[in-house]
């Protein structure tokens, strides 16, 4: 279950990039897929992993990318929810495109005392 | 609900993967340095990683100078196969862990003595989908399959087939006993990687090694040859 490494590596992620002292409600990642991520036991996995720290409770947000393929005989480049798909012009063998994202997207956090800043948030952000 | 907070999304875009995928450069950088050809072998329970790299290290004995990284969940039984072969073999064991992360590579080099060490194996943890998605600092990802498996196997796991730099199947000399479509495999693994090789071997009899060998010596000579220039 490689959903559990990925919770524990996007935790501490998470933290590094959370503004001190702001709550973080709410995080997007985006998964393509190749990945083979399973939303239910990545849930599962956040859940635990975030459990009793500072994130517990906030929502994990999963973009699951549909498979991106093309098609090499016509070039029609199209979303599909599976991998193996024929092409509408009768090839059999379309090639996938891409699908190995996994990113953190964004996070949502409490605004500080209203002053809705997310300059902090840049810190760390940029290091290497 | 509490209406009164006010929140900031905070858009970020970086891999979730990030801080291993530095460690593995690390590894890496440190690797290329040495002109030592580092292989991430990476195939299912039982497909013959350790019996493959028992073979490949018995021919490579005199020639190369391997070491062995091979993880383990709880046992040290695939490492102690391998120490009768190679007397640079470190076993980590991963506990619970599914796959071998760029840390743990890091870690278990420092135990090994690398001055002249040429090519170096990680057997990764027998799994054909955790592990693919963790760089550990290999020059190459092989992706072994076998013919006890089934001919599916290829398509049901296309992310390894993807990032493969080169395709094994073992177990050619069950060729008679089995039921399995080795055209049908080659064409889901052309789909997914189309100039990926595809070699076929028996690490029980020795049949095909010779070309495996081939491509690891082409392996060893691209490395050591990047680090003298």
């Amino acid at each position: 279950m490689h959903e559990f490494s990925i919770a524990e590596a996007l935790a501490t992620q998470v933290l590094r990039h959370a503004p001190p002292g702001r709550r973080v409600r709410e995080v997007e990642i985006r998964v393509g897929a190749m990945r083979g991520l399973e939303p239910d036991a990545m849930q599962m996995c956040w859940d635990a992993v975030t459990h009793e720290t500072a994130l517990a409770g906030s929502v994990l947000v999963m973009d699951m990318l549909p498979w991106s393929l093309a098609c090499p005989a016509c070039g029609r480049v199209w979303e599909s929810p599976v991998l193996f798909a024929e092409c509408s012009c009768g090839e059999v063998s379309p090639r996938p495109t891409a699908g190995d994202e996994l990113d953190l997207v964004s996070m949502t956090v409490d605004d500080d005392d209203g002053e809705p800043e997310a300059t902090a948030a840049k810190g760390e952000a940029g290091a290497s | 609900m509490s209406e009164q907070v006010k929140t900031t999304r905070i858009p970020i875009v970086e891999r979730v993967l990030e801080a291993n995928d530095q460690l593995a450069e690390t590894v890496r950088s440190e690797l290329a340095r040495r002109g030592i050809f580092a292989i991430d072998l990476i195939g299912a329970p039982g497909s013959g990683k350790t019996a493959l790299l028992e073979a490949t290290l018995r021919q490579l004995k005199g020639r190369r100078r391997p070491a062995v990284l091979v993880g383990d969940l709880a046992t040290r039984r695939d490492g102690d196969r391998l120490a009768r072969w190679c007397d640079r073999v470190v076993q980590i064991s991963t506990g619970d862990g599914c796959h071998l992360e760029a840390g743990q590579v890091r870690d278990a080099l420092t135990q090994l003595d690398l001055d002249g060490v040429d090519i170096l194996f990680i057997e990764n943890v027998g799994n054909l989908i955790c592990p693919v998605g963790f760089d550990l600092g290999q020059a190459v990802k092989v992706g072994l399959f076998s013919l006890t498996e089934g001919d599916d196997k290829a398509a049901k796991h296309p992310y390894l087939v993807t990032a493969a730099n080169l395709v094994l199947l073992n177990k050619i000399d069950l060729a008679p006993y089995v039921s399995f479509d080795r055209s049908g495999f080659e064409a889901d693994v052309r789909l997914l990687n189309a100039n990926v090789p595809i070699l076929s071997v028996s690490a029980t009899t020795g049949e095909g090694l010779d070309r495996w060998l081939d491509w690891l010596d082409r392996g060893v000579s691209g490395a050591q040859g990047a680090r003298a220039t």
